[in-house]
């Protein structure tokens, strides 16, 4: 009986949670659709603020700035965090607690902290020298910076679990480095590869303090539009990209645990 | 004896070529984490011990200033602000942390009741809020807390706020926010522990006519510590430096430390100041990972207990 009634609570707040968890999400997307201007009552469905945001180029050009950002940062960290994840993995015999601390370090380091030390370094490195003149392309530096650890760790545990006898293998068959690299070992680590791509991509799109502080006067994101249009006075309009943003997120997110959870022969 | 000659070179050949291998393979990332983030942050720590020049920028002399003003001292004598923000940022550190544990704990435990192939369901169902924004989550709270709401007429009906006043901007919204945030990174490490608990020690522990509390206390709660540390470091250490939550559901009595670097980097410049409180932040994360190593070291987790 008293296993009973324990069970019953247990459950309880499982919904209870669930409801906690999911409610403010919820709540934006209801209110996107809502015809009225009020974030207190829903007076009916309607579609007008998403065809406000179709009209406004200041969205239309964040949310191009979101997608060039979040592609081109995932492909660079791709190609510099699988290369380390083969080289811990390759030398994992040897002493390489200088590389983990180095890898840990953009993972440990709080958000605002990573931000103003990046921000401080290239408003400096700009006035003396004019290079890194803060915009897209301080941006990526920053966002690859932070994606670099999850590849390698990802493409690292990758290797470790897979039979080492096959790096024999492809060794004894007088592959040659390149042939050893293009025909097994990428194909074989194609899905960690995959899902480490979709997770940088996430991280980026997820970010807002990191670009926040690194970004230029002309390369908002869209989680910097929504903070600038929250701060000047709440609009539906907010509600709308949002939404779109959670469906965006929540579908890419969800590609990457498909990919992850493929296993290959 | 006649290869004693060679074989230390081919040797030391082979472990050049090796080193050149493992040069080449990590240098790129290594040394762009180098440019980009170890030479940023400590150029960040120098400006801390630089005066205050033009605009908020640093210059030379070098000086302690900085930090004198981060104590509270400024051109009117002394004032509590600075500090009353660093204790507010330590005070919600602990109550959410402390909240998102309580929270966590039966969840955690309760998706291990479940069947098999629920589990992973289960899990994501609890991690997929945190994959969308953090400023779209924090903005739906301030959708729920507007003045109007259901939830903030129900405040006032109980007299918790008074009449025509939303929930946000407070104190409260924001451990709220920072509740919300955090909880995942609590359930998944402790849904780890709970999922390698060896049940054997709770028989025992019956079998010796233990209560049930008593049961729990001295047969499950150790063997899920790791979990609940791992949770803990995960939790505390962005909690301690966060900007958003407290940026838009705190207002200008709920700010905390990230808030106050932030400022100064912004509208009232003063990098000096700004960096003086990042390197307390970094005091308080580094600490915190010791000591969190440290505990976990003495129950055995080891190297797994951070992250």
């Amino acid at each position: 009986m008293k296993k009973r009634t324990l069970r019953r609570g247990l459950t309880a707040i499982w919904w209870l949670i669930l409801i906690f968890l999911y409610l403010p999400l919820a709540v934006v997307v209801l209110f996107s659709f809502n015809s009225a201007n009020s974030a207190a009552s829903f007076t009916g469905v309607s579609l007008r603020w998403y065809k406000r945001l179709m009209g406004n180029e200041e969205i239309l050009s964040a949310l191009s700035n979101s997608l060039i950002l979040a592609i081109v940062s995932s492909a660079v960290a791709l190609v510099i965090g699988c290369l380390i994840g083969y080289g811990m993995y390759r030398h994992r015999h040897r002493k390489l607690g200088w590389l983990i601390v180095l890898i840990y370090l953009p993972i440990v380091l709080p958000d605002i902290v990573f931000g103003i030390s990046e921000m401080a370094f290239f408003v400096q490195i700009h006035r003396m020298t004019g290079l890194l003149q803060p915009g897209l392309g301080t941006m990526i530096i920053a966002h690859v910076t932070f994606q670099i650890p999850f590849v390698a760790l990802i493409v690292y545990s990758r290797f470790v679990g897979l039979d080492p006898t096959l790096f024999e293998a492809a060794k004894d068959l007088y592959a040659s480095p390149a042939q050893r690299a293009f025909h097994f070992m990428l194909p074989t680590i194609k899905p960690a590869l995959i899902s480490a791509f979709f997770l940088s991509f996430t991280l980026s799109v997820d970010d807002f303090v990191i670009s926040f502080f690194t970004a230029g006067p002309d390369s908002a994101t869209l989680p910097i539009y929504i903070w600038g249009a929250i701060k000047k006075g709440v609009s539906p309009e907010i509600n709308a990209i949002a939404t779109l943003m959670i469906g965006a997120v929540t579908i890419a997110a969800i590609l990457s645990l498909l990919f992850s959870h493929r296993r290959q022969p | 004896m006649a290869y004693s000659g060679v074989r230390p070179t081919t040797r030391s050949r082979a472990m050049v070529s090796e080193t050149r291998h493992l040069l080449f393979t990590v240098a790129p990332g290594a040394v762009w984490i180098v440019i980009f983030l170890v030479l940023p942050s400590a150029y960040l720590m120098s400006v801390a011990f630089m005066s205050t020049g033009i605009y908020g920028l640093p210059e030379l002399p070098l000086s302690l200033e900085s930090f004198r003003r981060l104590a509270g001292f400024g051109f009117l004598g002394w004032s509590p602000g600075n500090i009353y923000t660093l204790l507010r940022s330590l005070w919600q550190t602990l109550v959410s942390t402390a909240l998102v544990m309580v929270v966590a704990y039966p969840i955690a435990y309760y998706i291990t009741t479940c069947r098999e192939r629920w589990r992973p369901i289960m899990l994501l169902l609890v991690v997929v809020p945190s994959w969308t924004n953090q400023v779209i989550r924090t903005f739906g709270w301030m959708n729920l807390l507007a003045p109007g709401t259901p939830l903030a007429n129900l405040a006032e009906l109980v007299g918790f706020i008074p009449p025509n006043m939303g929930l946000y901007p407070s104190n409260f919204a924001v451990t709220l926010g920072l509740v919300y945030n955090f909880l995942p990174f609590m359930v998944l490490p402790l849904y780890a522990a709970f999922e390698k608990l060896d049940t054997a020690q709770v028989q025992a522990a019956q079998d010796l006519y233990a209560s049930p509390v008593r049961a729990f206390w001295h047969a499950v709660f150790p063997q899920t510590l790791p979990g609940l540390l791992a949770g803990t470091v995960l939790v505390a250490i962005p909690a301690f430096g966060m900007y958003v939550i407290p940026e838009l559901l705190g207002g200008g009595k709920g700010m905390m430390l990230g808030n106050l670097v932030a400022n100064q980097f912004a509208g009232s410049a003063n990098w000096p100041l700004g960096a003086a409180g990042a390197i307390l932040m970094l005091i308080a994360t580094f600490i915190g990972l010791f000591a969190m190593r440290r505990i976990g070291k003495r129950l055995g987790g080891g190297e797994e207990v951070v992250i």
